[in-house]
C-alpha cells in the first residue's frame, strides 16, 4: 500500500497543471462552450507537441508508452482546468479500441496520426432505445445493423450521445453483424469516414455545452478493410475501452473536486454575514466536510481503479465501484458547494462552480452512471464465495444449526445490577 | 503508488488468517466478546495467551516491551484480519491508548512498571474520561484531584465507562486546578482500579454490552501515578487520540458481514427465487460493497500516511474515522432492511436470520458516539483539516450566559 505519487508522476501532474493554467483559462472554456466545435485546434496542436495525444500508445506508433496512471494524473488536471477537447473520444475510447483490436497496419496508420494530432475520432456505441434502459453500454443495446454486400458492409441505424462526432475525421461505429444467443458475439467495429455518403451528424444541445451528437447511418457503405478487430468479435475491445474511459472521467471529477473544495473552503473563510465569516457556522462547516470526504473518497477509489488497469490486473470490481461512487459523490460535493456559495454559486458569470457542476453531470452520465455501474458491482457479488466449515449455518462462526447457541444471555437491568 | 501488498505481506496475512481460523474457540461469535458471561471469559483469556505467544498482541511495540517488530503496514494487516474476525481484546484500551501514551510521555520508571504487564496481557484498562457534564465538552471535567502531601485526593464521578471485564487500571483525566480556559487545569493519571474509595455501578446498554459509573470518594492516589506534566493532561489526551490512526479493522468487519449476507441472499429463496435475484436487494448490496470499499481505502490511506508520518508529515485530513461513523448506522439499517421482518429477530430466536447478527449490529450501531460523535468528528475535520474558524472559548461562555438569561 502506497498512496504516494512517484517523482515522475508528481512532475507530470505539475507540468500538466502549469500548462493548462496558462493555456486553458476559464474564458477559453466559456468561449469553446459557446462555439460549434467543442475544442481549440491550436490547443490540440500544443498538446500533440507535449505528447498527450500518444501518451498511452507504444513508441512505435508515435506514442510515449506511458501507463494509465500517468494518463490519470493528466486527466485530473484536465478536470480541474475543465479542458474541453476530444481527447477522451480520440485517444482513449477510439485509440485504445484500435490499439487493442486493430491490425498492425491500422495501428501504424491510425495511432501515429492520432499521436501527431492529425486525426480526431469518435466512438459510437449508445442507441436511442437502449439509452432509456440499462443497456446503453451493453452488447444487448447494440442494434444498428451492418449487412454484408459484396466487399462492403452497409450500415443502417441511429447512434446517440456520440461525443465529438461533428469534428471527428472518422467514426468508430459499433454495429451488429450477427444475431445470436450471446449478444456480445456478433458485434463488429467499423471505421467510417466522416464524409461517407448517407451518414448525418447533428449536434445536441446539452447541459454543459459539450458537443454530443446524433449520428444517423442510412445505407452507409463501409469497406471490409475498415473493420477494426475480428468480425463479430469487437465487443470485448470496446468494453475494455469503456472501462478506461470511465476511470478517466472519474479522474476529471477528482481534479475538479479538489478545486471545488479549495474555492468552497476559501469562500467560507472570507464571506462575511452576521459580522463573521460564514465558515464559523457548523452547518456551513458540515457542507465543507461533506465536500472533503466525498472528494477524498473519489480520489482513493479512482486511483485504485487506475492502478489496477495500469497493472493489467482484473479490475472489473474496482472500476465499477469507482465510477459508481464518483458519479454520485461528485454531484453531492457540488451540491454542498452550491449550498455554501448560495447566490454567488448560481449566477453564471460569477465563477466556476456552475461550470463544474454542469460538466460534472455530463461526466456522471457519460460511460455509465452510478446505477449502471452498481449493476456491474452486483454481478461481481454473484461471484463472491463465503468460505465456512461445511454444514455450518451462516451467522455463526463454527456452530452448526443443530448445536446449542453459544453461552451468552440477553441482559436485563436486573442481571446488570447483580454484577 | 501501489494498491496491492508485497509477497511477504500477503504471506503474513495468510498466516494471521489461519491463526484465527484454527485457534478461535469452537463457540466463538464475532463481536460477542464484550458481552459474554464469566464462563466464556476463560477461553477468551486462553486465546489471548496464544496470540501473545504468536506475537500478535502488541506486534508494533518496541522489542523490550514485548513487540514483535511489525511495521505499521503489517500491524494494519493484522488489524484488518482481526476486524474481519471481529476480535477485540478485552484490554483494547490498554493496547491502543494507555500503552502508547506511556511510551510517549511516561517516565522511565513508569514505563518499566506499567508497560510490560499490558504487553503480557495481564491488564484491563478503562478509559475513564467522560462525566455527566463532560461528554463532547471534555474540558468541562469536574472530577477533582487535589494535591495533599505525596498524594492526589480524587473526588467525583465518571459515566459511560466501558467494559464487562473487571478493570485493573483506570486511565483518567481529573481537574488539578481551576483556571480559564478550563482545559488547562486537567491532568492525566493511571491508577489501580481497586484503590479504596473507588466504586462502580453497571449500566446496561441497548447493544447488550456493559458500561459503568465510576465513583471516586476521597481516593488517595500516589503522585507517581500522574502521567505527563501536571495540568497538561488535556493536551496529552489529544496527542494520544492523534496517535491512534490505524483504522483498517472496521471496513474489514463490514466486508466480512457483507460477504456473509451476500451468501445468505444466494441461499435464501422467496417465491422460489433467491433473494439475490431481487433487483432492489442487488442494488442495496452493491451500494454497501461500494461504500465499504471507500471506507477500506480511507482506512488504508490513514494507515499508510501514519506509517510514513516522519517523511511526509501528518495527514491533512483524517477520514477513516469519519467513514466509520458515517456508515456504521446506515449500513446496519440497510442490511437489516434486506432481511425485512426477519431482521428484527434476535440471536437465539426461532426463525432468526443470520443468527440474529444483524439485529445485534443494528443495536450496537445506535451508539457511534464513543470517542466523539459524528458531529464532533466533522467539526474537528472542519477546523483542523480545513482551517475553518471557531467561536473563541471565552466568547462561547458569554454567549451561553446571554442566551440562558433570555431563556
Amino acid at each position: 500500500m502506497d498512496f504516494e505519487l512517484s517523482k515522475e508522476q508528481a512532475m507530470l501532474k505539475k507540468e500538466a497543471r502549469n500548462f493548462l493554467e496558462k493555456e486553458c483559462p476559464e474564458e477559453l472554456v466559456r468561449e469553446i462552450e459557446k462555439g460549434d466545435q467543442g475544442y481549440s485546434p491550436q490547443l490540440w496542436r500544443k498538446i500533440a507537441e507535449l505528447g498527450w495525444l500518444g501518451i498511452i500508445f507504444p513508441e512505435k506508433y508515435g506514442g510515449l508508452g506511458s501507463n494509465m496512471l500517468d494518463l490519470m494524473f493528466i486527466y485530473e488536471e484536465m478536470g480541474r482546468a475543465m479542458f474541453p477537447s476530444p481527447h477522451l473520444s480520440t485517444v482513449v475510447l477510439s485509440g485504445l479500441t484500435i490499439l487493442s483490436a486493430g491490425s498492425e497496419a491500422q495501428k501504424t496508420e491510425l495511432l501515429t496520426r492520432i499521436s501527431d494530432g492529425d486525426l480526431i475520432l469518435a466512438l459510437a456505441i449508445t442507441e436511442p432505445d437502449a439509452a432509456w434502459g440499462d443497456k446503453a453500454l451493453d452488447p444487448e443495446g447494440i442494434t444498428v445493423q451492418a449487412t454484408a454486400e459484396a466487399d462492403d458492409y452497409v450500415i443502417n441505424g441511429v447512434k446517440l450521445f456520440v461525443h465529438d462526432a461533428l469534428i471527428a475525421d472518422k467514426i468508430l461505429c459499433v454495429a451488429r453483424t450477427q444475431d445470436g444467443k450471446n449478444a456480445a458475439e456478433g458485434i463488429t467495429i467499423f471505421l467510417v469516414d466522416a464524409d461517407a455518403t448517407g451518414m448525418h451528424r447533428n449536434v445536441l444541445k446539452t447541459i454543459s455545452g459539450d458537443k454530443q451528437c446524433e449520428v444517423v447511418f442510412k445505407n452507409v457503405r463501409v469497406s471490409k478493410e475498415n473493420i477494426i478487430g475480428p468480425l463479430h468479435g469487437g465487443w470485448p475491445h470496446v468494453a475494455k475501452a469503456i472501462q478506461h474511459g470511465a476511470v478517466l472521467l472519474c479522474a476529471q471529477m477528482v481534479g475538479a473536486g479538489e478545486e471545488i473544495l479549495r474555492i468552497t473552503v476559501d469562500y467560507a473563510k472570507t464571506r462575511v454575514q452576521f459580522d463573521a465569516p460564514i465558515g464559523i457556522n457548523q452547518y456551513v462547516q458540515g457542507h465543507c466536510t461533506d465536500v472533503v470526504s466525498d472528494v477524498e473518497g473519489c480520489k482513493y477509489i479512482t486511483w485504485q481503479a487506475a492502478w489496477k488497469l495500469s497493472e493489467n490486473m482484473p479490475s472489473g470490481y474496482e472500476v465499477a465501484v469507482a465510477k459508481a461512487w464518483t458519479s454520485e459523490a461528485f454531484e453531492r460535493a457540488c451540491l454542498a458547494a452550491h449550498a455554501v456559495f448560495a447566490g454567488y454559486g448560481y449566477t453564471s458569470k460569477d465563477g466556476v462552480l456552475p461550470m463544474y457542476s454542469r460538466r460534472g453531470k455530463i461526466q456522471q452520465l457519460y460511460l455509465g452512471n452510478s446505477d449502471y455501474w452498481l449493476k456491474k458491482v452486483a454481478q461481481q457479488l454473484d461471484t463472491w464465495t463465503f468460505e465456512r466449515p461445511e454444514g455450518k449455518a451462516l451467522g455463526f462462526w463454527k456452530t452448526s444449526p443443530d448445536e446449542e447457541i453459544p453461552a451468552w444471555k440477553v441482559w436485563t437491568n436486573e442481571d446488570v445490577l447483580e454484577v | 503508488m501501489e494498491f496491492g501488498f508485497t509477497e511477504e505481506q500477503e504471506k503474513l496475512r495468510k498466516e494471521i488468517r489461519e491463526f484465527f481460523m484454527n485457534e478461535l474457540p469452537e463457540d466463538y461469535e464475532p463481536g460477542f466478546n464484550n458481552m459474554m458471561g464469566e464462563e466464556v471469559q476463560d477461553w477468551w483469556i486462553k486465546f489471548k495467551e496464544k496470540a501473545i505467544k504468536k506475537g500478535y498482541y502488541v506486534p508494533g511495540w518496541p522489542k523490550e516491551y514485548g513487540g514483535s517488530g511489525f511495521t505499521e503496514i503489517e500491524q494494519s494487516i493484522l488489524d484488518e484480519e482481526q476486524g474481519r474476525f471481529g476480535v477485540t481484546w478485552p484490554d483494547f484500551l490498554g493496547l491502543h491508548l494507555v500503552g502508547p501514551s506511556l511510551m510517549m510521555f511516561g517516565t522511565e520508571e513508569q514505563k518499566k512498571r506499567w508497560v510490560p504487564p499490558i504487553a503480557r496481557g495481564e491488564t484491563v484498562c478503562f478509559e475513564a474520561f467522560t462525566e455527566p457534564d463532560a461528554g463532547s465538552d471534555e474540558a468541562n471535567i469536574g472530577c477533582r484531584a487535589e494535591e495533599d502531601g505525596n498524594d492526589f485526593v480524587f473526588n467525583g464521578q465518571k459515566l459511560f465507562i466501558s467494559g464487562w471485564y473487571e478493570p485493573t487500571w483506570l486511565f483518567t483525566l481529573a481537574r488539578t486546578r481551576d483556571i480559564v480556559p478550563k482545559h488547562r487545569g486537567l491532568s492525566l493519571f493511571l491508577l489501580p482500579a481497586d484503590l479504596p474509595g473507588i466504586s462502580y455501578r453497571p449500566l446496561s446498554t441497548m447493544g447488550g454490552g456493559r458500561q459503568n459509573y465510576v465513583f471516586f470518594d476521597n481516593v488517595r492516589v500516589p503522585k507517581d501515578n500522574l502521567l505527563g506534566e501536571l495540568h497538561r493532561g488535556f493536551y496529552h489526551a489529544m496527542q494520544v487520540f492523534e496517535f491512534e490512526r490505524r483504522m483498517t479493522g472496521d471496513a474489514a468487519g463490514g466486508k466480512r458481514l457483507l460477504q456473509e449476507l451476500v451468501q445468505f441472499c444466494k441461499e435464501t429463496t422467496s417465491g422460489g427465487k433467491p433473494l439475490m435475484e431481487n433487483p432492489e436487494i442487488r442494488k442495496t448490496l452493491a451500494k454497501l460493497a461500494m461504500e465499504i470499499e471507500v471506507q477500506r481505502l480511507a482506512g488504508w490511506y490513514s494507515a499508510w500516511r501514519f506509517s510514513e508520518r516522519e517523511r511526509v508529515g501528518p495527514a491533512p485530513y483524517e477520514l477513516s474515522n469519519y467513514y466509520a461513523k458515517k456508515y456504521g448506522a446506515s449500513h446496519a439499517k440497510a442490511m437489516l432492511d434486506i432481511l425485512g421482518l426477519y431482521g428484527q429477530l434476535a440471536t437465539g430466536s426461532k426463525w432468526a436470520a443470520l443468527a440474529g447478527r444483524i439485529e445485534r449490529m443494528w443495536k450496537v450501531t445506535r451508539s457511534l458516539h464513543a470517542g466523539g460523535t459524528f458531529e464532533v468528528i466533522k467539526i474537528v475535520l472542519a477546523r483542523r483539516g480545513l482551517g475553518l474558524p471557531r467561536i473563541p472559548g471565552n466568547m462561547m461562555k458569554a454567549i451561553g450566559e446571554a442566551v440562558m438569561k433570555k431563556v
